[in-house]
């Protein structure tokens, strides 16, 4: 394409836009505002998969045991374990020792514990998984195995947990895509019927540009950059307000699963570059759809 | 062969024909002014031959196409050889004098160093120098003429239509206007002239045709 098209086209769509600045505003906002609902829900999903992935990498097995286990009888479970390919043995926590931890983690709380007659915690045996196939069987095979012994009170594999959250962010997932798809529609509908505006507001303008020779793309390109332009102004805004929300969040909250805290990530680079892609993509859609109603009344 | 017409028609509802039966042929580099009272179908003819109004029946050749086939992206490129000036000279408000001259050329993707250089070039030739950076609504009657011929002729046309092209001007404009317009066809291009007043008519020693009904009379 010619340089002089180029600069005709966007030197046009830039006057259409400053000449209906208050029209782009207001679509700007609308779209902003649908676009940054749409792309927190993006961010919640990011960070409960990056909570997931974080929990998922230390495939750890606790073994709680019932009352105050005899050394010959952790030995015995230590040596059936230590044969298993793939199964590293961390610690044996007794009670006491997870009592001077549970008392070390309240730090100047700890005094509420000298209110207890015993102790309540239970020993435990650590063991690590080191398995290539995060979805391997051979952990609930041992600990369906280890839960059939009395001395075994109950055995928490991490996976259970990182499998939990995933169910819940199946639900997400699918209560995002519904969003995110009447989110599109909406605004979709909110471009189209601003650029529908600026061109009935020109009408006059473009029956004379067909009389004096424009083909139908001369006379669209500056409406559909124009568009784009609008999907992107939105997008941006959102990613700004959605980024300045975030750094107002992380610095002030602290957030915690039992004892874990849990950082908070934003959206990625590459997802940044490509919501913005996408606000400039449904920005051009909703030009077309706006133009091609009217070039076929 | 520049223009062709052969049993053209055309109606606005069944009782109300604007034009009947018009078989004419206009030879490149010809000038011609179609004449007639108002409402004899002079407009109408005009905005056949720029494709604006499609015949009801007949065929129309311009430069060799059919108008009756004629393809959207063909139109436009046609349309680029032709010059029209309207009666209500059809400016753009919101664009000044110089680029609604320039707008021609910035549809035909010229560079914006010949398209400055050809627009002062124009507007000088037309008296308008004075009003470049004027928007339409500023301008009188005549000087917004001008801007409508200035707009036609830009491109040197192949041919060049106009609409009572004097309707607004006194006579010492109009022999200028009328001036512009010959020379534009002594260089070449094929002029076609619709007016009402047989002033201008007088002495011209061009062909002339007379409507009337929508029929040539003359």
């Amino acid at each position: 394409m010619k340089t002089a098209f180029v600069k005709y086209f966007f030197r046009q769509a830039l006057t259409n836009i400053a000449d209906n600045r208050m029209v782009h505003l207001v679509g700007i906002g609308t779209i902003a505002i649908a676009f940054l609902i749409f792309i927190s829900f993006i961010l919640v999903y990011v960070n409960i998969n990056h909570w997931t992935d974080e929990l998922g990498k230390s495939l750890t097995m606790s073994i709680y045991f019932k009352g105050r286990p005899q050394s010959i009888e952790v030995e015995e479970i230590k040596k059936e374990l230590i044969n298993i390919q793939g199964v590293t043995i961390d610690k044996f926590v007794s009670k006491e020792e997870a009592m001077e931890v549970l008392a070390k983690e309240l730090g100047d709380k700890a005094g509420l514990l000298s209110g207890l007659h015993e102790n309540p915690l239970p020993a435990s045996l650590e063991i690590i998984f080191s398995i290539a196939d995060r979805e391997d069987s051979l952990p609930y095979s041992i600990k369906s195995k280890l839960e059939k012994m009395d001395i075994i009170d109950e055995v928490q594999y991490s996976q259970e947990w990182t499998r939990k959250i995933k169910a819940i962010m199946g639900g997400i997932k699918l209560i995002g895509s519904i969003l995110g798809g009447l989110l599109f529609l909406a605004t979709l509908f909110i471009i189209t019927n601003t650029i529908k505006l600026t061109v009935f507001a020109r009408k006059n303008e473009i029956e004379i540009l067909r009389l004096v020779g424009a083909t139908n793309l001369f006379i669209k390109t500056p409406f559909l950059i124009e568009g784009s332009i609008q999907g992107l102004l939105g997008g941006l805004a959102a990613l700004m307000i959605l980024f300045a929300a975030y750094m107002t969040v992380i610095i002030r909250a602290d957030f915690r699963i039992g004892f874990a805290t849990l950082d908070i990530v934003f959206i990625s680079p590459f997802l940044t570059v490509f919501l913005l892609l996408m606000s400039v993509i449904v920005g051009f859609a909703g030009s077309s759809i706006a133009l091609g109603r009217f070039f076929r009344t | 062969m520049m223009i062709q017409l052969f049993n053209v028609c055309k109606s606005f509802g069944p009782k109300n024909p604007a034009i009947v039966d018009i078989g004419l042929k206009i030879e490149k580099g010809e000038f011609v002014f179609i004449t007639g009272p108002s409402g004899a179908g002079k407009s109408t003819l005009l905005k056949i031959i720029f494709c604006s109004e499609k015949p009801t029946s007949g065929n129309a050749l311009v430069n060799g196409i059919n108008l009756n086939r004629i393809r959207e992206r063909e139109l436009a490129f046609l349309r680029r050889k032709i010059g029209i000036v309207f009666q209500d000279f059809k400016l753009l408000p919101n664009r000044n004098v110089f680029n609604n001259v320039a707008l021609c050329l910035e549809i035909a993707g010229v560079q914006y160093s010949i398209i400055r250089k050809k627009v002062h070039q124009t507007l000088r030739h037309l008296g308008l120098a004075k009003k470049e950076r004027y928007y339409p609504p500023q301008l009188s009657g005549g000087e917004q003429q001008r801007v409508a011929i200035a707009r036609a002729i830009i491109n040197n046309p192949l041919i060049l239509l106009a609409d009572e092209p004097t309707g607004n001007l006194d006579p010492d404009l109009t022999m200028e206007i009328m001036a512009v317009l010959r020379e534009i066809n002594e260089r070449g291009t094929t002029v076609l002239v619709a007016t009402h007043s047989q002033e201008l008519l007088k002495n011209t020693g061009k062909r002339i045709v007379t409507l009337n009904k929508g029929r040539i009379v003359k």
